[in-house]
């Protein structure tokens, strides 16, 4: 160690100005899960993003050829299966982001612990982290819906929105995944909610075919599915048809966000500061 | 954020500061008073509830009970005003392995709510003050442990805190290392911050702090400066002998200890304990001044207490 620089030691005594606003902590939480998560991207994201485009060519594509030839709901089934992957692709990248990669750096890697240190608070450390994992999700939605043009799916004009319903489904599926996380004490006790929740979930959000109108009880229980509705959405963009119904999966996806988030945020602020 | 250059009075005051995990008193009815610019090391066997105590003044977590107040403020209810002005500089390393060290600091800095630029200007000046510029672009895993530790230092000082907390800042580092730090610590201290310094080594908490705290199961037993508790706690010199068969008969002067296979024989003056010496011819004795990790051993205890 060389001897101090007077000019160095005169630097940190300085008064700095700090911005300790909501928006500078929002994006310094944001900036760091960027930086992390793009300094390895390409096996960051390569698998979230070559599963849907299996799915599209298995299912879409594959089975699609024994699927009754008009499609479903006006849509041919590749754009049918297209206007669902759109969706639980954003779904699948945030609830990752916020189980595994939230606990990892929660128990393992004590991220949180540096961010405590400083002003920010535990809401903005969360929201931070909901806000990347949010960005996370638009971005995947463009490039599945991108993808999937190229393998034959033929959206609308609507259709520029649907990196809007990708950031609310993940924003949205952020939440949940910090609720789940904010209650796990080890970290294989998460595939009982993957293989349990977040299976199902995909199944039966209407992702591969119309859940409507084949049994009642079927009808409530996806109605009740937080999936359904932005894929609802993302649907009747594809069809470029808005009936007083899409207007009530806007409001329920944002009534299912505003409930998550907030009890996203108190739970965490629980299991961090404890 | 309010301008707490003005304050004088102390920076940290507790009283009866208690913090409990279920049924255990991790910090147990804790008094404090920490002037500014003061360094306080604290020494105290594992799990004495030094850094609890830590967690506790930078608002990592909430006291079950007494008073705690931090540059006047209050924890957790004003952490964002306290923290604005704290470092710290964790136990266990917490950088993020798969960045660099320059954007390891870039990435805190945002948290603390420089710029950008600002921050790269102080990373560009912290990294050259701890002598790691030619590191600035290496990964994390590729740094010594030295090194990382230096840059956790680093990290405590973007945000030009005036008060400094280091738990463990040299634990298992190499001399040279640990004595770089020091130097570092010393001239943080002279341009006036706080320090507050965990540590298990005597040598350390007496090289850098003006007054020490011994704790144990979350209280504190003794406090004062190093060289005073030597003082005030024990005789000038002591005679360590291991290995010995059978205790000898003592004059009045000298008292004495033992502790699994060895024995201290404590006197005010050298000559009775030169005689003992002498008379014992035991092979692995040594004579010398009491010092800092006697007191230690002395109030915690000899034995392992864990
Ligand atoms: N979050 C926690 N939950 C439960 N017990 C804890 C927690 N943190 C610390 N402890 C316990 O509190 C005691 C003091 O711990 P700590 O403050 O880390 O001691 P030190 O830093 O002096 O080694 C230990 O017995 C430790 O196991
Ligand atoms: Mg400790």
């Amino acid at each position: 160690m060389t001897a101090a620089e007077p000019t160095v030691l005169a630097d940190l005594r300085g008064d700095l100005r700090l911005r300790t606003n909501l928006f500078w902590s929002l994006y310094g939480v944001w900036y760091r899960h960027f930086r992390v998560y793009t300094k390895t991207l390409l096996a960051n994201a390569t698998p979230p993003l070559l599963e849907p485009l299996f799915f599209f060519t298995a299912v879409a594509i594959g089975l699609g050829n024994y699927v009754q030839p008009g499609g479903f709901e006006g849509l041919s089934y590749r754009t049918f299966v297209a206007s669902g992957l759109v969706i639980s692709s954003a779904m699948f990248t945030a609830i990752f982001e916020t189980t595994f990669g939230t606990f990892v750096r929660l128990v393992f890697q004590k991220t949180y612990d540096a961010m405590l240190s400083t002003h920010l608070r535990v809401p903005e450390i969360f929201i931070g982290e909901m806000l990347f994992a949010a960005t996370k999700g638009a971005v995947f939605s463009t490039v599945v819906l991108l993808v999937t043009m190229a393998f034959g799916a033929r959206p609308t004009a609507w259709c520029v929105l649907v990196p809007v319903v990708g950031l609310l489904t993940s924003y949205l599926f952020a939440a949940i995944g910090l609720i789940v996380t904010s209650y796990v004490k080890m970290i294989n006790n998460f595939s009982f909610f993957t293989t349990g929740v977040i299976t199902p979930l995909f199944f039966f959000s209407g992702t591969f075919f119309p859940i409507k109108g084949h049994y009642v009880w079927l009808d409530v229980l996806s109605n009740a599915l937080p999936l359904t509705h932005p894929i609802e959405i993302s649907r009747a963009l594809f069809e470029a048809h808005f009936t007083p119904a899409t207007l009530a999966h806007v409001a329920v996806l944002f009534a299912y966000i505003a409930v998550c988030h907030t009890l996203a945020l108190r739970r965490m602020t629980k299991r961090v500061l404890s | 954020m309010e301008d707490l250059a003005a304050h004088s009075a102390p920076l940290i005051v507790a009283r009866g500061l208690t913090k409990q995990f279920g049924e255990l008193k991790a910090v147990d009815g804790v008094d404090l008073d920490i002037a500014p610019n003061e360094c306080v090391g604290f020494l105290g066997p594992n799990g004495a509830g030094k850094t609890t105590l830590m967690r506790l003044v930078f608002s990592a977590i909430a006291k079950t009970a007494g008073e705690l107040t931090v540059f006047g403020l209050t924890p957790m209810q004003q952490r964002k005003q306290i923290n604005a002005h704290v470092g710290v500089v964790f136990q266990d390393n917490n950088l993020d392995e798969e960045l660099n060290a320059a954007e390891c600091l870039l990435v805190h800095a945002l948290y603390c709510g420089l710029d950008h630029r600002t921050a790269r200007r102080r990373i560009a000046a912290l990294l050259d003050w701890l002598s790691l510029t030619a590191k600035a672009d290496s990964r994390i895993r590729a740094l010594s442990g030295g090194m990382v530790r230096r840059l956790m230092i680093a990290r405590a000082l973007l945000n030009s805190p005036k008060l400094l907390i280091l738990d463990e800042p040299t634990t298992g580092l190499d001399p040279q290392v640990r004595h770089a730090i020091w130097a570092a610590l010393r001239d943080l201290k002279r341009q006036g911050m706080t320090i507050l310094l965990t540590t298990h080594y005597m040598d350390e908490a007496q090289q850098l702090s003006d007054r020490i705290l011994i704790m144990d199961r979350g209280r504190i037993i003794l406090s004062g400066p190093p060289n005073d508790l030597v003082e005030a706690h024990l005789e000038r010199y002591v005679l360590q002998v291991s290995g010995l068969p059978a205790v000898p008969r003592l004059d009045g002067d000298i008292r004495h200890e033992h502790a699994g296979d060895a024995d201290y024989f404590y006197a005010n003056t050298e000559p009775p304990l030169q005689a003992l010496h002498e008379r014992l011819a035991a092979k692995y004795a040594i004579l010398r001044h009491a010092n800092l990790e006697d007191v230690f051993l002395k109030f915690t205890g000899r034995g392992l207490n864990e």
